[in-house]
């Protein structure tokens, strides 16, 4: 028998569902709801049920949004001839944070692996396609993560757009800003080697 | 307890907890360990590079008593699979090692063969150059788990199947000649089973430079995945992802 009520042991059980959240952690949680205000709880409630019913795919990029197309594909002030491909809808923050990119996103949700049964056929690649023989790209920048992973992504991302003849690049690898260098591993260092420039 | 070390190929890492990873490495002393590196996720200044799978290093880390997990300490990269260009059938070539290796070695029991002929092959994968690697690694892995039956003659009748054909089917061992087929094998060319005997007799850098496109001893990549499929009571996944290269 459950040592609490039912509808407190059924949102402690939703709770443990939640990634990085434990037995203990679903019942703070679930006890916080329930000492919380009854338009707090609600609240919280709408947004769950809203994130469900109102988000979708962008039908260019597939980013998550709420509009289609999104922010991104359909801001005007925005280079939309240059697409950073990535591998999930968070690594857009990250690159927005950069304030450097002013070009528009492809989300391939996921990357080729091999050993999770993840192929080709799993990334959202079709429409990327698309937008390239469309002759919508002149640059198509490849920002998957620098592991075997995404960098077979990159590579294989790359084959099949070449034939289009768009200019394909990949982001660089190397040593992070602030880093040191004494604690750089021997596969960085490779890549910062080869990714060196002229001053 | 005092720090343990071992050179190890980095087989899967599993997210665990907030920041931490699972790690499981194929050691040369102690065969697979499955260990906690703390913070690997978070940060890359302790581990860096070194959890990325296939990855072959020096790990140390410490046992701890009546506790399955080891805790890791660090690990220097030795060769990493991100040093050369990785294409897509060299990840899945990549894949199917760390899978091979994961689900046949049983925990906690060294095997130096099989750990040197890992080792070895993945130093001789490179990408666009995946079936010679893939077929030697395959063959000498059944060889060495015992499954491999004789490619010399026929299982039913014994006798030498010399310069002929030889059949196999998914669900018996080893070759028959052609009057003891059963219906719905697969054939075995000459040549595949010569291959076969050159691979047993050399090491992997001696075939390096031949030209060794996918149709190279097909037959016999398909005669040992059907051998391990039959023996593990299953299919693996990179077995599959081999079968749709292209």
């Amino acid at each position: 028998m459950s040592k609490f009520a039912e509808p407190m042991a059924r949102l402690i059980d939703e709770l443990k569902k939640l990634p990085g959240v434990g037995s203990k952690s679903a019942q703070r949680l679930a006890f916080h709801i329930l000492r919380s205000p009854e338009e707090d709880a609600g609240s919280l409630a709408d947004a769950i049920r809203d994130v469900k019913a109102r988000l979708r795919l962008c039908s260019v990029c597939n980013n998550i949004t709420d509009v289609d197309p999104c922010v991104y594909c359909s801001n005007p002030e925005r280079n939309q001839r240059t697409i950073c491909v990535v591998e999930e809808p968070t690594n857009i923050s990250a690159i927005e944070k950069s304030r450097n990119f002013n070009g528009v996103y492809h989300i391939l949700h996921g990357a080729l692996s091999p050993i999770h049964g993840i192929g080709p056929e799993q990334l959202r690649i079709s429409n990327l396609l698309v937008r390239v023989e469309n002759g919508a790209a002149d640059e198509v920048i490849l920002a998957t993560n620098p592991t075997v992973e995404g960098e077979a992504t990159a590579a294989y991302v790359a084959r099949i757009l070449k034939p289009s003849g768009v200019k394909v690049t990949r982001i660089a690898t190397g040593l992070p800003v602030g880093g040191d260098i004494e604690y750089a591993d021997e596969v960085t260092i490779q890549k910062a080697l080869e990714g060196r420039h002229e001053l | 307890m005092p720090l343990k070390q071992s050179e190890a190929i980095v087989l899967r890492t599993y997210p665990l907890r907030e920041a931490d990873l699972l790690v499981t490495f194929f050691t040369r002393q102690e065969g697979k360990v499955k260990g906690v590196a703390r913070s690997a996720k978070k940060s890359r200044r302790r581990f860096g590079g070194a959890l990325e799978p296939l990855t072959c290093v020096r790990v140390y880390w410490e046992d701890r008593e009546r506790q399955e997990l080891a805790r890791i300490d660090s690990c220097d990269v030795l060769q990493s699979p991100l040093s050369s260009e990785v294409d897509y059938p060299r990840a899945i070539a990549l894949g199917h090692i760390a899978e091979m290796l994961d689900e046949v070695m049983p925990d906690r029991e060294a095997s130096d063969t099989v750990f040197r002929l890992a080792w070895s092959v993945l130093q001789n994968l490179k990408a666009g150059q995946v079936w010679l690697p893939v077929t030697y690694f395959d063959l000498w892995m059944v060889r060495l788990l015992g499954f491999l039956p004789s490619l010399e003659g026929c299982v039913v009748c014994g006798r030498s199947l010399g310069e002929e054909l030889a059949w196999f089917h998914a669900l018996s061992d080893g070759l028959t000649c052609h009057d003891h087929r059963r219906i719905a094998s697969s054939e075995m060319a000459v040549s595949s089973r010569k291959i076969a005997a050159a691979m047993f007799r050399a090491p992997l850098d001696k075939f390096i430079g031949d030209p060794w496109p996918r149709a190279v001893a097909a037959d016999l990549r398909k005669f040992l995945m059907q051998i391990l499929d039959r023996h593990l009571d299953k299919r693996l996944v990179t077995s599959a992802q081999l079968d749709k290269l292209e």
